[in-house]
């Protein structure tokens, strides 16, 4: 489970950037680079760590 | 007087004029004043900012209207007035809530309830933000009359009573009914309490106000009512979940308003104007939610709703 959401937050870091270069256009207004979209990406990228990081076994 | 007057900017509010004259209208500086003046005080009332920010100019008949393209940058700022108004009134919060954050990550597990809001706060924001990124054009394409901003705001108006018999509903359910309000406010939850899965359907519930008419706030506070939360940790919630959404909307665009040359003088005034009705209406409603409901503004959003819709459909 854990790694599964860091790989998860890897994906969406990797996204992030595809849409700050301007190389992902889905859901955008336009062509171009779309820093709202790879901020949003990063933001769910930290979700998915943190997710990762209470999901991980804990040593007592 | 002196007028504001911008070309059209590329904003999170862009798609929601898809068919933009290319011209320029002006807007004066008291209208800019007036208009900050009224976002900041109903951004945080359940009675839709947007909704009334799209109506007034229609109503008022003034040339300015929510087509033009200098509005949405116009709104931009404003809103960041609001957002500056909750930092400074839940700053020692967010400084808890920042830190919560980073020591329930690293550590994996939440033991105070500061690490507990931060992480629903952030379960909280997700939908909204991601609905609001991804499919904000099309939905905002579709809503830009100010017809239906009235509309909307009619049926913003029935979901607050409607939030508020749910409300009514769980109290007689717990046989509260007799108890006084500050009584019965007692028996619901703190913030901090709620699941994350309630979390996550109120900041579902934010994606809402991307119609204009629907309150933000008042969607928000529903939402945290019908999650078990008593009136005034439900506005605290909807105003916390407010603040990063709108701040980090206001930092992506900022930049690009500025770009523009828009008038910074007249639009920060405007922006400080909103902020300080906002700080001003946060904690009026702090205050009113201690023993306060959501009908009167219900009734509220209903009748000026109706309004609205008579006087732009006979042009009153």
């Amino acid at each position: 489970m854990a790694v599964g959401l860091g790989v998860l937050g890897v994906i969406f870091i990797v996204l992030a950037v595809l849409y700050a270069l301007g190389v992902l256009q889905l859901f955008t207004s336009g062509p171009g680079n779309h820093y709202k979209h790879a901020i949003l990406l990063v933001v769910l990228a930290v979700a998915s760590f943190v997710a990762a990081s209470f999901a991980r076994p804990k040593t007592a | 007087m002196r007028s504001l007057r911008c070309s059209a900017a590329p904003s999170i509010w862009a798609a929601w004029s898809p068919n933009l004259s290319p011209r320029l209208t002006a807007l004066s500086l008291a209208q800019a004043l007036f208009m900050g003046l009224l976002q900041g005080a109903s951004e945080l009332f359940p009675v839709s900012s947007l909704g009334h920010a799209v109506l007034v100019p229609s109503l008022l008949r003034w040339s300015f209207k929510q087509t033009d393209p200098s509005f949405v940058p116009f709104l931009v700022l404003l809103h960041l007035g609001t957002a500056t108004a909750l930092l400074v009134i839940y700053r020692h919060e967010w400084v808890a809530i920042i830190r919560g954050f980073f020591t329930a990550a690293v550590r994996g597990e939440m033991r105070t309830d500061s690490e507990r809001l931060a992480m629903l706060l952030l379960v909280g924001t997700i939908p909204a933000a991601t609905l609001g990124v991804f499919l904000e054009n099309r939905i905002k394409s579709l809503f830009t009359s100010p017809y239906e901003a009235a509309a909307f705001l009619v049926v913003n108006g029935v979901l607050m009573l409607g939030f508020e018999q749910l409300r009514r509903r769980t109290e007689r359910r717990a046989a509260v009914a007799s108890e006084s309000r500050d009584e019965q406010e007692s028996h619901f939850a703190q913030a901090e309490r709620i699941s994350f899965r309630a979390a996550a359907l109120v900041g579902a519930c934010q994606a809402l106000a991307f119609f204009p008419g629907i309150s933000r706030s008042g969607i928000t506070i529903g939402g945290g009512l019908i999650a078990g939360l008593r009136h005034q940790e439900a506005a605290r919630f909807s105003f916390l979940l407010a603040t990063p959404v709108i701040l980090g909307a206001g930092i992506v665009e900022v930049p690009q308003l500025f770009a523009n040359g828009v008038p910074v003088g007249e639009y920060l005034a405007a922006a400080v104007l909103s902020g300080v009705a906002a700080y001003a209406s946060a904690r009026f409603l702090l205050r009113y939610f201690r023993s306060g409901r959501l009908d009167p503004y219900g009734w509220y959003c209903i009748a000026a709703g109706l309004a609205s819709l008579a006087l732009l459909r006979f042009s009153l």
